[in-house]
């Protein structure tokens, strides 16, 4: 975790309403990773008292630059694309846990809905960088929210499931998870509660339903794994990046948390934004 | 244990204009190294016409630009902070949770999380939210319980220059009680700062921190149990805090802290329903600054124990604004959460506007601007008066 500025490179609207930022802040990009967050300062101090999270939309690590994806939902967003290249802004990170993806997993599995694409875009240059085959489901609700394929890297599968039907598959994103899931050797999903909680409901009787195995350790034993570990997100089948409103984005102010099924609440900017599916309360969670 | 009364000087209860306690802690210039070879024998003989004039020369040179400003101020009770800047309960976590982003031990003290009798999970999200110039929040004192809060962190803490201060809620002066005797003589433990913005519930649930009674109880009752220094923080929620502060000191604080949050709530997007979880919230941030200054205007007029300001600092001005109004110190807040390198850095911009205006320690910025005689409470009009 570090505090630095970060110059703004290149800001554009690729949907409406959505813009993409480029940043340069070496600093923070080194030894950041695909699922990890940035907690950016506005220059509006008087009245915007919080800082704005922003998933690593992608990362150069050789450029020392990074991307922001975001939506303009209230003020503080506005003031972000009112920047222009050379504005410096304060930034904090990298903050949170990454996704963590099994060394054995070759089929990797993406699942987005509307802007939560910006939590795992950085996962699929990540993945294709090592080496494994990826798909990427989209959901969104119109062909206006459907995020461009020319920003995609071309070694993706990009699948598109429209809730008005306008473009690919007409309904849930999730609809499209059974063609998949055995396919797949391991899952990433970011966006809208009900959506992932879909998908925590699939992958939690996927092995039931699809006679699969489990990836994990082959001999049975040893320690038990830690819950919360980068260990067990590692052997987990969903990985999901949560949301929530978010204060100090360090774990001091405990505002961003989410209910874990062992019953203490988990902070999002700490023992998060990346979770494994099956530690998380999806029934009763808030 | 009978609690400790400050002595009053003959009519100050009455009194109109109230500087709080400062004690000179240390003597404002400090040539450590001077005295040390004063103190020997050997060195007195021998230097004896020109050691008189030594620590004058340090004295002369320490004055001079860069020179150390004595920002040291004590809370009663031996807690004694090395600068009067403070982080709030409930924005700087434990202490560590900034890691090497915060230079932690530059800070005056540092108020830890509000911690209870047994562990809580805290209200429903969302839990934050912005609101104009501040914040909501309804964290609903999520922690792990005082016993654990003792095993996690107390043995950093008391590895620790900055003293840790262990704010502490509970729902029965039973509650306030066993927390505080829990953390009594526990190494690492500065200090205790109630939080008595809780229901009481065993008395129909109406908060400590609005009735007199109740707030002055909690407080005799922690009071009697540990010899640790004990602040308590103010509610802003009540028509006249004035009585209440007093009701807090007679019954034995070391020093007050006021303000406490704002209670308010937000509307979700789509107004079908309250945003917060809790529904309620507490306010915090730049909004809520003037209600603070107010408070402490007051509560400065009406008692003698040291009061630290808190509400919505986020510059060198408002410690001074605080400082004017009669505060020893301030915590800052909210403005960590964008700004988390402030505190250390108002420690700096403190220092260096004593040096400016000459002066070598603060204390001289405190209460400049509280009234010659005590002024009309807020409670009795602010607009119009008859």
């Amino acid at each position: 975790m570090r505090l630095a500025g970060a110059e703004l490179l290149d800001s554009r609207e690729i949907l409406p309403g959505q813009w993409l930022q480029k940043y340069r802040a070496p600093s923070l990009v080194a030894g950041a990773r695909a699922g990890q967050f940035v907690h950016v300062r506005t220059g509006d101090y008087s009245g915007l008292v919080l800082r704005r999270p922003f998933s690593f939309n992608t990362i150069d690590p050789v450029a020392g630059t990074l991307t922001i994806h975001f939506r303009t939902i209230g003020r503080g967003t506005e003031w972000f694309t009112r920047l222009r290249p050379g504005d410096r802004v304060d930034m904090l990170g990298p903050l949170g846990r990454p996704f963590e993806v099994d060394p054995r997993s070759q089929h990797v599995l993406l699942v987005a809905g509307g802007l939560g694409i910006a939590g795992v875009r950085a996962l699929a240059d990540e993945a294709i960088r090592d080496g494994r085959q990826v798909t990427l489901l989209f959901g969104g609700a119109g062909a206006r929210d459907v995020y461009p394929s020319s920003l995609l890297p071309d070694e993706l599968e990009y699948v598109v499931a429209t809730d008005d039907g306008s473009v690919g598959h007409h309904g849930f994103v999730t609809d499209l998870l059974p063609e998949y899931e055995a396919w797949a050797d391991q899952a990433f999903a970011c966006g809208p509660l009900p959506m992932l909680r879909a998908l925590a409901s699939l992958a939690s009787t996927r092995r039931r339903r699809l006679g699969v195995a489990n990836l994990g350790r082959k001999r049975g034993g040893g320690r038990p794994i830690p819950a919360g570990s980068a260990q067990a997100r590692r052997k987990a089948f969903l990985q999901v990046s949560m949301e929530q409103n978010m204060g100090c984005a360090v774990g001091a102010c405990l505002g961003c948390v989410v209910m874990a099924t062992s019953g203490t609440p988990q902070r999002v900017c700490r023992e998060g934004p990346v979770f494994a599916s099956d530690e998380l309360n999806w029934e009763n969670g808030w | 244990v009978k609690a400790k009364r400050r002595v009053v000087t003959s009519g100050a209860r009455t009194a109109s204009k109230r500087r709080p306690t400062v004690r000179r802690i240390k003597p404002a210039i400090r040539p450590l190294v001077r005295r040390a070879e004063a103190a020997s024998p050997s060195a007195d003989s021998r230097n004896g016409g020109p050691n008189a004039d030594a620590p004058a020369h340090t004295a002369a040179t320490e004055e001079a630009p860069g020179a150390a400003v004595d920002l040291s101020v004590d809370l009663g009770r031996g807690l004694r902070l090395e600068n009067p800047i403070l982080v709030a309960s409930g924005t700087f976590g434990y202490g560590i949770e900034y890691g090497d982003v915060v230079e932690v031990q530059r800070l005056g003290a540092i108020c830890c999380k509000g911690t209870t009798l047994r562990p809580r999970i805290g209200n429903p999200t969302p839990r934050v939210t912005e609101s104009p110039g501040g914040m909501l929040n309804s964290i609903g004192l999520q922690n792990p319980g005082v016993d654990a809060v003792i095993e996690k962190y107390a043995g950093t803490w008391s590895g620790w220059r900055v003293p840790v201060i262990v704010n502490v809620a509970g729902e029965s002066i039973a509650d306030y009680t066993e927390v505080a005797r829990r953390l009594d003589g526990v190494p690492g433990v500065a200090g205790i700062e109630l939080n008595i913005s809780c229901p009481n519930v065993g008395a129909g649930g109406i908060q400590f921190a609005i009735d007199r009674e109740a707030a002055g109880a909690v407080t005799a009752a922690v009071r009697r149990v540990t010899e640790l220094p004990l602040l308590v923080k103010l509610s802003p929620n009540v028509a006249d805090v004035r009585p209440i502060a007093r009701s807090i000191a007679d019954a034995g604080a070391d020093a007050l802290t006021a303000i406490n949050t704002l209670s308010g709530i937000a509307v979700a997007t789509g107004r079908s329903r309250p945003l917060l979880g809790n529904v309620y919230g507490g306010l915090s941030g730049p909004a809520i600054k003037p209600v603070a200054l107010r408070v402490v205007y007051e509560v400065c007029q009406v008692v003698d124990i040291p009061v630290v300001a808190i509400g919505g600092v986020t510059e060198l001005a408002d410690v001074l604004d605080y400082l004017a109004v009669g505060a020893v110190a301030v915590q800052v807040g909210t403005a960590i959460f964008a700004d988390p390198t402030l505190p250390v850095r108002l420690v700096d911009e403190l220092a260096a506007e004593c040096r400016g205006r000459g002066l070598a320690r603060y204390d001289a910025l405190i209460g400049t601007a509280l009234p010659k005689r005590a002024s009309q409470p807020s409670s009795k009009g602010v607009e119009y008066r008859p």
